[in-house]
């Protein structure tokens, strides 16, 4: 029988459809063709991008060339852009103001077809010590109030270009998703004086039947309620709420860790498309103590049609402990 | 003086005749082409010096055609005409010198093309 799960966070429902127990191997994925030709995020094309606003890898002297190990730009056709007023308005009883945003693009690495399964952890934590570099040279815009950074892998995920890349866009408000999980993480701290997050980490390190691996700082789990096949969750075990709060060794933890995520899901389900978000606390707000960052993790494997749209339910095939149980017992020797 | 010539890749037949009498107006040598597999053809054969390119077209896409020429001959702008603005999200669309959102009002094509030949 079909099992109705509540995703203790937010609330959403899912319907685990128990019975059709797909199995890693009964998702077809189709393969990217490789477009090859120009890609304008390569080296040797940095004309083709806007002026960088980072770049590690090579000396200060020489910007917009070749040299490079990771290099961030804003994107060249923003749908937000990033100078004037924000100018709040009303029209009636609607709100308004003027679209006023950064959006850059991290190129995570020089080699067009390097994926992040692939990457070394040298390369990896570059990506992430970008996230925070850009994190904290943003906040100082008070017109920002959020920063969401995410990363599309794989055309059905809404990447186009095959040259590995993750986005960055400040906000000038705390998009609703994120309100949603701050203020139900804030409700539930009021009720028991303590952080969800760390709750649902206790659970599933006592249960465990939903780990995907962890280390000594960070945890991979498939959630209770998962959205689709094989979504996984990274958190920091010790409570934190802000992703710039994290310390040099944890950065290198969170590395090892998101590798050997990223690795598992790579083996389950080969060149598999997928989205991957980061949720940190507002900008600005160092310490919340009823609100913890991290990292949601969606294969693409499943199609959000009519009902899901309809009702915010999602139906997923495949229950998070086989998920987890099949991620956590593949063989990366 | 010889004049600039413009290829204009799109499958509309009226986008078309739009196109090539406005920018005929302004002293252009303006060829056509219907498809993405003609317009890399075209591309070879007239050699322009600016290429308006739509995205939508049966067959090879307009990113597709996009990168090929730009593999070809990275110096000749590119300018991609759609009448959809989210393709702007596309980073495969990073390859192009521009990107204008169709509309009966060549203003902003027409200034786009004259800075990409100025450059």
């Amino acid at each position: 029988m079909p099992e109705l799960r509540r995703d203790t966070i937010i609330g959403r429902w899912v319907i685990i459809a128990k019975e059709r127990g797909n199995r890693p191997y009964d998702f077809v994925i189709e393969k990217d063709k490789t477009r090859g030709g120009f890609c304008p995020l390569c080296p040797g094309n940095e004309h083709t991008t806007p002026p960088e606003v980072l770049a590690y890898g090579r000396p200060d002297y020489s910007p917009n060339g070749p040299g490079w190990t990771l290099r961030v730009v804003p994107n060249k056709f923003p749908a937000l852009v990033i100078e004037g007023d924000l100018d709040k308005r009303g029209e009636g009883i609607y709100d308004k103001m003027n679209g006023i945003g950064a959006h850059e693009v991290i190129i995570d690495t020089p080699k067009h077809d390097e994926t992040i399964p692939m990457m070394s952890h040298g390369q990896l934590i570059q990506t992430f010590w970008a996230y925070r570099d850009r994190m904290v040279d943003l906040a100082q815009d008070s017109r920002f109030r959020y920063i969401i950074i995410f990363k599309n892998f794989g055309r059905a995920a809404g990447a186009s270009l095959e040259h590995s890349h993750s986005q960055l866009i400040a906000l000038p408000i705390v998009p609703h998703r994120i309100q949603e999980e701050i203020q139900s993480s804030l409700h539930y701290y009021e009720f028991k004086e303590r952080c969800i997050f760390c709750d649902i980490i206790r659970q599933e390190k006592s249960q465990d039947i939903r780990i995907v691996c962890e280390n000594n700082d960070f945890i991979t789990i498939c959630p209770f309620a998962p959205r689709s096949p094989f979504e996984m969750w990274l958190m920091p075990k010790r409570h934190q709420s802000s992703y710039i709060s994290m310390d040099d060794n944890q950065f290198h933890s969170l590395t090892d860790l998101f590798l050997e995520t990223m690795q598992r899901l790579d083996k389950a389900l080969p060149g598999v498309p997928y989205n991957y978000m980061l949720h940190t606390s507002p900008l600005r707000i160092p310490f919340l103590e009823h609100y913890h960052w991290h990292i949601e993790i969606l294969p693409k494997v499943t199609t959000m049609a009519g009902f899901e749209w309809g009702t915010g339910f999602y139906i997923n095939p495949t229950p998070p402990e086989e998920s987890a149980q099949f991620l956590r017992e593949i063989n990366l020797d | 003086m010889n004049k600039y010539k413009i290829l204009v890749v799109d499958d509309e037949e009226s986008i078309h005749l739009l196109y090539k009498e406005e920018l005929e107006e302004e002293g252009y040598e303006v060829h056509s082409a219907m498809s993405g597999e003609d317009a890399l053809k075209a591309f070879d054969a007239q050699e322009p010096d600016l290429v308006i390119l739509d995205i939508n077209m049966p067959g090879m896409d307009g990113i597709e055609v996009l990168r090929q020429m730009k593999q070809k001959k990275p110096r000749v702008p590119v300018i991609l005409s759609s009448a959809y603005p989210e393709y702007k999200q596309d980073l495969a669309s990073w390859a192009s010198d521009d990107y204008i959102v169709k509309s009966f009002n060549l203003d902003d094509l027409k200034s786009s093309v004259r800075r990409n030949l100025a450059k």
